[in-house]
């Protein structure tokens, strides 16, 4: 297991007062953040910014993780010949005694990071569930916090589900695997795979969010479980792009389509239709297709956005058609700029 | 493990106050601010008809990190919101071109 530096990842020194660990966090934060970042990892150095901050800012995980990298340190130079890289990191036994944690280990409801994201370094440092801490491993599932017997709702839980534009005209079926954390046996943390099938409703729109009762977080002594909720996303298409209930689809035309009008097939979410282009329609016209767009009450809109492509004169006939076409206009495309 | 399940569209005017608080884990008095300062946009007059589009779902779970994260006051939670509507609003109108 990698030995995380939490210190190095906030950009710190091992001696930083509270107030440097805060307001680095929040620089990083704010940069890093999936919602605003523009970096590609974004959301990997999010959660290890987060994780980072979640020790280091609480005195008794900090003062535990200092000890701990003190201990890492000093096998790494004893260890001389040994090739301990950092990835050889194993909590030595009994490191943690003497630390009385006050059991918010467990992604508690102040802690936005949900249980799900922290590493495995995390986890052999801190666990999970904070059961049965202080030598009595594998004790009872007791939180120390929460008395087990207040029934309490579990956590709701949120997943973001990407789906395809033609699945919110059809209405789809989708297979949805999800990696929750749970407590096996032994009341230990580990990640469980579950997959859901869920109904995709037509008519469905992006940032729309779907719910399954009863499928968050379990209840705590007989409290209900929670809900999952689904924050449904489009994939990129080739060639629809959507705007709330809208979709826009690019046609481009042949000049003489354009100019003289014509009947075209273009492809659309729902299957092909056949189009009539007005004469005289220039590049960047749009046809609207009344209610052709996303399915509900009321529908969107189909959007076709033309364009015009120009064939290449690359034989001599393909010349002389240009050149016939220039001799039978006056037109200057650059007149406007004139003057 | 596989199971089939139903799950219910969330559409406009759904959620409680309760049930949105639940959703973003935050409490309801701090839903309440957000409401006041204009961040959510419930139908209904009083406090217990509210009732919010499953959109504010990820609107008041992004709320809950600004606050949380970067211990922005409620007015700047209003204010970061607006501005990130207007990124989209503007990545949409390219997206119609």
């Amino acid at each position: 297991m990698e030995f995380k530096d939490y210190y190095k990842t906030l950009g710190l020194a091992r001696g930083a007062s509270a107030d440097d660990i805060k307001s680095a966090y929040r620089k990083l934060a704010r940069k890093y953040h999936p919602d605003v970042s523009k970096e590609a990892d974004a959301e990997a150095r999010f959660k290890e910014i987060g994780e980072a901050s979640e020790v280091l800012r609480d005195p008794e995980k900090r003062a535990a993780y200092d000890v701990a990298g003190a201990q890492w340190e000093r096998q790494q130079a004893a260890g001389g010949g040994q090739r301990g890289g950092p990835q050889d990191f194993q909590p030595p036994p009994g490191w943690d005694a003497g630390f009385e944690f006050s059991g918010r280990g467990d992604a508690g409801d102040n802690d936005p990071f949900g249980g799900a994201d922290h590493s495995d370094f995390f986890e052999a440092l801190f666990g999970r569930a904070r059961a049965g801490r202080g030598g009595s491993r594998g004790g009872g599932t007791s939180g120390n916090a929460r008395r087990p017997d207040t029934p309490m709702r579990g956590q709701d839980h949120h997943a973001k589900v990407m789906i395809d534009l033609e699945d919110a005209f059809q209405g789809a079926q989708r297979s949805i695997s999800l990696h929750m954390p749970a407590l096996d046996e032994d009341g230990r943390g580990v990640m469980r795979e579950r997959t859901l099938d869920v109904n995709i409703p037509k008519g469905i729109r992006e940032g729309q969010q779907l719910r399954l009762a009863g499928q968050g977080g379990p209840g705590l002594g007989n409290g209900p479980a929670g809900d999952l909720f689904l924050e449904i996303s489009f994939n990129s298409h080739k060639q629809f792009r959507v705007d709330g209930r809208d979709v826009y689809i690019d046609l481009p035309l042949a000049p003489w389509e354009a100019a003289l009008g014509a009947s075209v097939s273009a492809a659309t979410p729902d299957g092909a239709v056949e189009l009539t282009i007005p004469p005289n329609s220039v590049a960047g016209r749009k046809l609207r297709l009344k209610g052709r767009g996303i399915p509900g009450n009321p529908a969107g809109d189909l959007y076709v956005v033309l364009g015009v492509a120009l064939p290449l004169a690359e034989s001599a006939a393909n010349k002389a058609a240009y050149e016939a076409f220039a001799a039978s206009f006056e037109f200057n495309p650059r007149a406007p700029l004139k003057g | 493990m596989s199971s089939h399940l139903t799950a219910t569209l969330v559409d406009d005017a759904q959620l409680t106050l309760a049930e949105l608080a639940r959703a973003c884990r935050a409490a309801e008095s701090q839903v309440l601010v957000w409401v006041v300062e204009g961040v959510l946009q419930p139908s209904g007059e009083s406090p217990a008809e509210w009732r919010f589009a499953g959109a504010s779902v990820r609107r008041a779970r992004l709320a809950v990190t600004l606050t949380r994260e970067l211990e922005i006051n409620p007015p700047g939670v209003a204010l970061a919101l607006d501005l990130m509507d207007e990124i989209e609003a503007l990545k949409a109108s390219l997206r119609r071109r």
